[in-house]
């Protein structure tokens, strides 16, 4: 293996392992608000490491300058569509879940 | 512009101030200052390579269209709406369409003699490049306006429909 090849497996994993734990966070957290901090948060290192491995793939390429460009806008849009969700629904007048309440689990 | 709109009907002023809570928020001003000219810039590559690679008039119209919702949620839809204005909407979308039939025409006049949308027979180099670009380019003048007025339309219907 190649140093640049095991550099795109620790990206692609650590990748993966993000976009999994965003996935539990979507299912498990109780209300919109912890479910957006969960997935946004790890959702976003996780497609930005996968991204990440995308560009190391391709090397020194238009390719990857694309790549990177991804990167850099998923790290911008993503935490402020959270933002904007987040804010939505508190305009909605969504309560916030606490721990007063009958837990389902 | 809601300053306006406060003084001329109280009702119209409530509404505005219950979005404006919602809609002022610096993080997503600012993210949209700064994102949507590079979303913009890339629709047109969209509809630009639709000649040669993957994109078009419609994918790129879709992107295009989403710089005018990105404004929409960062800065007030009613604004917006007010700002572009629904009659021009419409006219963009006419004049869209008509400019797709005009270059489709061109190609069957007597000087070139070729068929509908036949740009080969405009006879200068890369000519059918250069056509599928310009149908492509005014495709996504239309989708994205479209789906601009798409978007006022939903808008328009939380309030029950029927306002402007």
């Amino acid at each position: 293996m190649t140093p640049r090849e095991l550099a795109v497996l620790a990206l692609v994993a650590g990748g993966a392992f993000f976009a999994f734990v965003a996935a539990v966070g979507l299912l498990r957290l109780p209300d919109v608000y912890t479910r957006t901090h969960g997935a946004s948060k790890s959702d976003t290192l996780g497609a930005g490491l996968a991204l990440a491995a995308v560009a190391v793939t391709f090397g020194f390429d238009l390719s990857s300058v694309k790549a990177a460009l991804l990167v850099l806008f998923m790290f911008i849009t993503n935490p402020t569509a959270a933002h904007a969700i987040t804010r939505a629904a508190a305009d909605q007048g969504i309560e916030p879940w606490t721990t007063d309440e009958e837990g389902e689990e | 512009m809601s300053e306006s709109a406060s003084e001329a009907d109280p009702e119209a002023a409530e509404t505005a101030d219950d979005l404006r809570s919602y809609v002022e928020s610096p993080i997503i001003m600012a993210t949209v200052r700064v994102v949507s000219p590079f979303v913009f810039t890339y629709g047109l590559y969209l509809m630009f390579h639709g000649a040669n690679s993957s994109g078009g008039g419609f994918q790129g119209g879709v992107v295009v269209a989403t710089v005018m919702l990105m404004l929409g949620i960062a800065f007030g839809i009613d604004p917006l709406r007010e700002w572009v204005g629904e009659s021009t909407l419409v006219l963009v979308v006419v004049a869209g369409v008509f400019a797709f039939l005009a270059i489709g025409v061109v190609t069957t006049l007597p000087p070139f003699g070729g068929g509908f949308l036949d740009y080969s027979a405009l006879g200068f180099p890369g000519a059918s490049k250069y056509g599928i670009e310009a149908v492509e380019l005014f495709i996504g003048v239309v989708v994205a306006s479209t789906i601009t007025g798409l978007f006022f339309a939903i808008d328009a219907g939380k309030e029950g429909g029927d306002n402007e």
